[in-house]
């Protein structure tokens, strides 16, 4: 689809097309986050036999959360006195554009996709890192102690969860041979990389669940510790915007997985006549079940058991398995 | 005008105002930002080049990693302090140097001949630069393992260094 309209020949009509691709890719993200905060809160609440949000739009809660959004967009918006102003109000921003930038690159079925990159998944690394900045920039603004030691905890999280993440998929790049994630994907016809590298599954979704910032590696927003971390001094849509990066990246990271473990919109042998969409949801939708199923399963790290498993086992684990990788490639390739 | 053109521009604007804004601003963290904002346009200008891998890692490696590792010394060390500002004739002599190193450089490139251009450089790009690392310049590659290494030696060395002080200073 996408690659049809890169092909055309330039006009205004073709880069209305791609802005209006660009806003109904908003749309199906913003639809996704809607509902799955309200999965969260339902399956936390089955998971600790509570019933959940069942009050707005009928039983299930259907309106719950955009009866919550609403709220948000209607309250005030405060911007402390001894907060550095511009900073302050462009920390959001920064933080949610690279969670929607990284979408670009994430083939999602066969047809729909939007960025062929070569380099697609160091992009998706690359530019998920520079919300790490927004994350810094805000608690640094909002001149509170509480905020600044969040953003401080975010950080040093993000950095030492990026290496094990990266080091993770290496194994996959080297038995693919190439960075692109259509190619991943093309790789995984037979076999999805999740019976070839598990280890490096294990390895990622515990990295991914620590760069998503979530329960257990919860830190920089630990509600018991630090008032609600980096964003305490933020409220209205600006808080909301950093709420919105954090679920955006909950799909991005749940696709990821997806399209480098699960095979992307790849079905499973015999079942070919299903589309790749389904497929695509299932997978996909399984990942965010797991995620939120750690969530209401395992207890908050401390900081310091946080950095020594970083450093000391995941990383260990990551560089053993692509040792391990590299020998088996070897030996398939001398015999 | 091409499109190319167009966002040469566009980038250029991007890299240069980040410049001079860190120059100009007085807090550092503004500062920081600001150098983001070159790294990124920096980034952009790799891509124009057919150069992604480098401009994926540049944002990775600058934009990500090291500013990130800046931030973190600055917040540790000062907080709200700003910058005193320079004097006139210190910002003359830095200004004529400026132009001196302008006219300097500007006689040398005019007449520079690049030969013909490289066009096949966006293919397998990633590729491309792993092999020639490993085949033609792979005794220096391995030298900068080295030199890192070294590095990392040594801030286990300092690290370590300073646990014993406290713990010398706890039982003193």
């Amino acid at each position: 689809m996408i690659q049809n309209m890169l092909e055309s020949t330039p006009s205004y009509l073709q880069t209305g097309g791609f802005f209006l691709v660009g806003v109904a890719m908003l749309m199906v993200v913003l639809g996704f986050v809607t509902y799955a905060i309200l999965a969260e809160r339902k399956v936390l609440g089955f998971m600790q036999l509570r019933h959940g949000p069942n009050r707005v739009g009928g039983r299930f809660g259907l309106l719950q959360t955009v009866a919550d959004i609403l709220k948000l967009l209607l309250k005030e918006d405060t911007i402390p006195r001894d907060a550095d102003r511009p900073l302050f109000i462009i920390a959001p921003v920064i933080a949610f554009a690279p969670a929607f930038l990284v979408i670009a690159v994430l083939p999602l079925t066969e047809r729909i996709s939007f960025a062929n990159i070569g380099v697609g998944l160091l992009y998706y690394i690359a530019i998920s890192g520079i919300t790490t900045i927004g994350i810094l920039a805000g608690g640094w603004a909002s001149n509170n102690k509480y905020a600044l030691l969040g953003s401080m905890r975010s950080a040093a999280q993000m950095i030492s969860y990026e290496i094990p993440l990266v080091m993770s998929v290496i194994g996959i790049v080297l038995l693919t041979g190439s960075l692109n994630l259509n190619d991943i994907i093309a790789e995984q016809q037979s076999v999805a990389f999740l019976f070839k590298q598990p280890l490096a599954f294990f390895i990622f979704l515990i990295a991914s669940v620590a760069e998503l910032n979530r329960t257990p590696f919860d830190l920089p927003e630990a509600e018991s510790e630090l008032v609600a971390g980096y964003h305490v001094e933020y409220s209205g849509f600006r808080w909301a915007f950093f709420m919105l990066a954090e679920y955006v990246y909950l799909f991005a990271m749940a696709s990821l997985t997806t399209i480098l473990f699960l095979g992307g919109w790849q079905a499973i042998p015999y079942l070919t006549f299903i589309p790749g969409a389904v497929w695509f949801g299932l997978k996909f939708i399984s990942v965010v079940f797991v995620m939120i199923w750690i969530r209401a399963t395992f207890p908050r790290l401390r900081a310091d058991q946080l950095m020594s498993f970083g450093w000391k086992v995941l990383l260990p684990l990551a560089l053993l398995n692509i040792f391990l990788t590299t020998i088996v490639i070897e030996l398939f390739r001398s015999f | 005008m091409t499109g190319e053109l167009l966002v040469f521009i566009v980038l250029f604007l991007i890299t240069i105002t980040g410049g001079l804004l860190m120059l100009n601003l007085t807090k550092v963290i503004h500062m920081m930002m600001a150098l983001v904002l070159t790294f990124l346009g920096i980034a952009g200008f790799y891509i124009m080049l057919s150069a992604e891998f480098v401009a994926v890692v540049q944002i990775l490696i600058y934009s990500g990693a090291i500013t990130i590792i800046m931030l973190f010394g600055i917040m540790l060390t000062k907080h709200t302090e700003a910058e005193p500002k320079t004097g006139w004739a210190k910002k003359g002599v830095v200004f004529t140097g400026i132009v001196l190193f302008f006219l300097i450089m500007f006689k040398g490139i005019r007449t520079i001949s690049l030969g013909p251009q490289a066009d096949d450089l966006h293919v397998n790009n990633t590729e491309q630069i792993g092999i020639m690392l490993y085949t033609d310049y792979v005794i220096p590659f391995e030298l900068v393992s080295v030199v890192l290494l070294v590095a990392l030696v040594g801030a286990v060395v300092l690290a370590k260094k300073d646990e014993k002080d406290e713990k010398e200073g706890e039982q003193s």
